[in-house]
C-alpha cells in the first residue's frame, strides 16, 4: 500500500493509503505500484488515476512535482480537480473556448503561450471526465 | 475679601507661568502651551475659563482616538480570521521541500540574496523593525564570512524599503510595494517569484519574514532558497544525500528538472512566507491597537479628573466673590 499525499497551494488534495497510481510526466506516463524506487519527477498537466479498493478514480492536474521515497509518495500541484467535481458540460465548453483561443493567438508568442496553458488545463479537466465515465 | 481671593488666584496663576511648566498635571501642563504662550508669558486674566474649554476639547478628541483605534483593532481581528486558515493550509506546501532537500542558512555561496518581507501600512507594532534588524544581521554576516561574498537587498513592502533605504540604499537591486492591496494567492507568489529571477542573480536567497505564532506573539525566520545550480553542485558533492537517492525522471536533463523544482520552492515558500507576514502583521496591529485604546481611556480618566476639578474650583471662585460681594452689600 502506497500512502498518498497530495497538495496544492491552499488545500490538502488527498492524504490516504491506495493500491496503485499512474502519473502523466513531461517524458510519457509512469505507473507506481508499492515498493517502487525512489524516483523525482516533474509533473506536466495532466490526469492521474488512482486504484483505491480495486477502483480507479480520476483527477486533473495542473503540473507540479512527484516525490516517491519508501511508499510514501508525495504530489505537490499548483492545483487540482477531482473528476467527480467537474461538470462534463462546462468542461466541454471550456475546451472548446481554449481551443480557439489558441487558434487565434498564433503569432503573438506572449499570448501564444497562455493560451497553450489555458487550453492544457481544459484539456486535462475534459480528460479527466471523460476517463472517469469510462472506468 | 474678593480682591485677595483675586490676587491669591493671580499669584497661583503667576506661579503656573513663571514656574516650571511641567510640574503640574500633563493636562494643565500641555493646556497652558496650548493657549501659545511662551514660558514666562503673562495670560489674560480669564484664562481659567479657556482652559476649561481647552481640556474639554482635549478630552473629545482623546475619546474619538479611542473609538478609532478600538475599531481597527477589530478590523485586524477580522482580517487574521480571514487569513489564518489560508497560512495553516499553505503550511503543507514547503515541509516535503523542505525535508527533501533541507535547510541550509549558512550556506557558503558567492552571492546572496535577502528577500525582506514587510508591510505596507504602519501601526503594527515592531514587526517591521525586527525583520529589517535580522536582515541587517544577515547582511554583515555575509559581508564578514569573507571578500569575495557579496549579498544584496530585495524588499516587499513600504516599511521595510523606507527603512533600508536609510542606510542601505545601495545594495537594493529591486523593491516591490502596494501588494496589500491584492489577495495573497499562489498566482501573487508565482508571479513575483518570476519577477525575481527575471532581474536579479543569486546563488542562494533568503526569505526574512514573521512567522504566526498566537496572535500575540511571532517569530521572526529565515527561510533559505538555493538556486538550481547550487543544488545540482550540492547532489554532486554528496552534500544532499537526500536528493541524491532519488532518480530524476520527468524532462530531457537533470537540469531541468532541478530549474523547475527550485522555481516551485522558491513559489510555495514565497507563498507561505507572505501569509505568514500578514497574520503577524494583523496580530501585532491588533495588540498595538489594543494598547492604544487603553492609554486613551486612562488618559480619558486623568482628563475628566483635572476637568471636574477645574470646574469645581471655578463655580467655588464664583460663589465666594458672590457671597463676599453680598456681605460687603449687608455690612455696608
Amino acid at each position: 500500500m502506497l500512502n498518498l499525499r497530495i497538495m496544492a497551494p491552499n488545500r490538502i488534495v488527498w492524504n490516504s493509503d491506495i493500491q496503485e497510481i499512474i502519473l502523466s510526466t513531461n517524458s510519457g506516463q509512469i505507473g507506481i505500484l508499492p515498493n517502487h524506487a525512489s524516483v523525482l519527477t516533474a509533473l506536466d498537466i495532466g490526469i492521474v488515476k488512482i486504484r483505491l479498493n480495486d477502483q480507479w478514480s480520476t483527477m486533473a492536474l495542473m503540473g507540479g512535482f512527484a516525490m516517491i521515497d519508501n511508499n510514501n509518495l508525495t504530489i505537490l500541484v499548483n492545483d487540482a480537480e477531482k473528476a467527480s467535481e467537474i461538470d462534463y458540460q462546462e468542461a466541454q465548453e471550456t475546451f472548446q473556448k481554449a481551443k480557439t483561443n489558441l487558434e487565434e493567438a498564433e503569432g503573438n508568442k506572449k499570448k501564444e503561450i497562455e493560451a497553450l496553458l489555458v487550453f492544457k488545463r481544459a484539456k486535462a479537466r475534459l480528460e479527466a471526465i471523460n476517463m472517469a465515465s469510462k472506468l | 475679601m474678593a480682591s485677595g481671593s483675586a490676587r491669591r488666584a493671580g499669584a497661583r496663576l503667576t506661579n503656573l507661568l513663571y514656574g516650571s511648566i511641567n510640574s503640574s498635571t500633563p493636562a494643565t501642563a500641555a493646556s497652558w502651551t496650548q493657549t501659545g504662550l511662551a514660558a514666562g508669558e503673562l495670560a489674560p486674566f480669564g484664562a481659567r475659563m479657556a482652559s476649561n474649554q481647552i481640556v474639554r476639547n482635549r478630552m473629545k478628541s482623546v475619546k474619538s482616538i479611542q473609538k478609532i483605534t478600538k475599531a481597527m483593532k477589530m478590523v485586524a481581528a477580522s482580517k487574521l480570521r480571514g487569513i489564518q486558515g489560508k497560512t495553516e493550509d499553505s503550511r503543507g506546501l514547503w515541509q516535503p521541500f523542505t525535508a527533501l532537500l533541507g535547510d541550509a542558512p549558512g550556506v557558503d555561496v558567492k552571492k546572496k540574496v535577502i528577500l525582506t518581507l514587510s508591510s505596507d501600512k504602519g501601526l503594527c507594532g515592531g514587526i517591521n523593525s525586527t525583520s529589517v534588524k535580522f536582515s541587517k544581521a544577515l547582511m554583515r554576516l555575509t559581508a564578514a564570512s569573507g571578500p569575495d561574498k557579496e549579498a544584496s537587498y530585495i524588499v516587499i513592502g513600504e516599511k521595510g524599503k523606507a527603512q533600508l533605504q536609510r542606510d542601505s540604499r545601495k545594495n537594493i537591486k529591486m523593491f516591490i510595494t502596494e501588494t496589500q492591496k491584492l489577495p495573497i494567492n499562489f498566482s501573487l507568489a508565482s508571479t513575483l517569484t518570476d519577477e525575481i529571477l527575471r532581474t536579479v542573480q543569486f546563488d542562494a536567497i533568503h526569505l526574512v519574514f514573521n512567522k504566526f505564532q498566537t496572535v500575540v506573539s511571532y517569530l521572526p525566520t529565515v527561510a533559505t532558497i538555493l538556486s538550481p545550480e547550487t543544488m545540482a553542485n550540492g547532489v554532486e558533492t554528496g552534500k544532499m544525500s537526500d536528493l541524491s537517492n532519488y532518480e530524476i525522471e520527468g524532462s530531457e536533463t537533470q537540469a531541468e528538472v532541478l530549474q523547475n523544482l527550485s522555481e516551485f520552492q522558491f513559489a510555495s515558500v514565497l507563498y507561505n512566507a507572505m501569509l505568514e507576514n500578514a497574520c503577524s502583521e494583523m496580530g501585532a496591529r491588533m495588540s498595538a491597537m489594543d494598547n492604544s485604546a487603553k492609554n486613551a481611556s486612562d488618559m480619558l480618566d486623568r482628563l475628566t479628573l483635572s476637568y471636574n476639578r477645574s470646574r469645581q474650583a471655578q463655580i467655588t471662585t464664583e460663589l465666594i466673590e458672590i457671597i463676599s460681594g453680598a456681605a460687603a452689600l449687608e455690612a455696608s
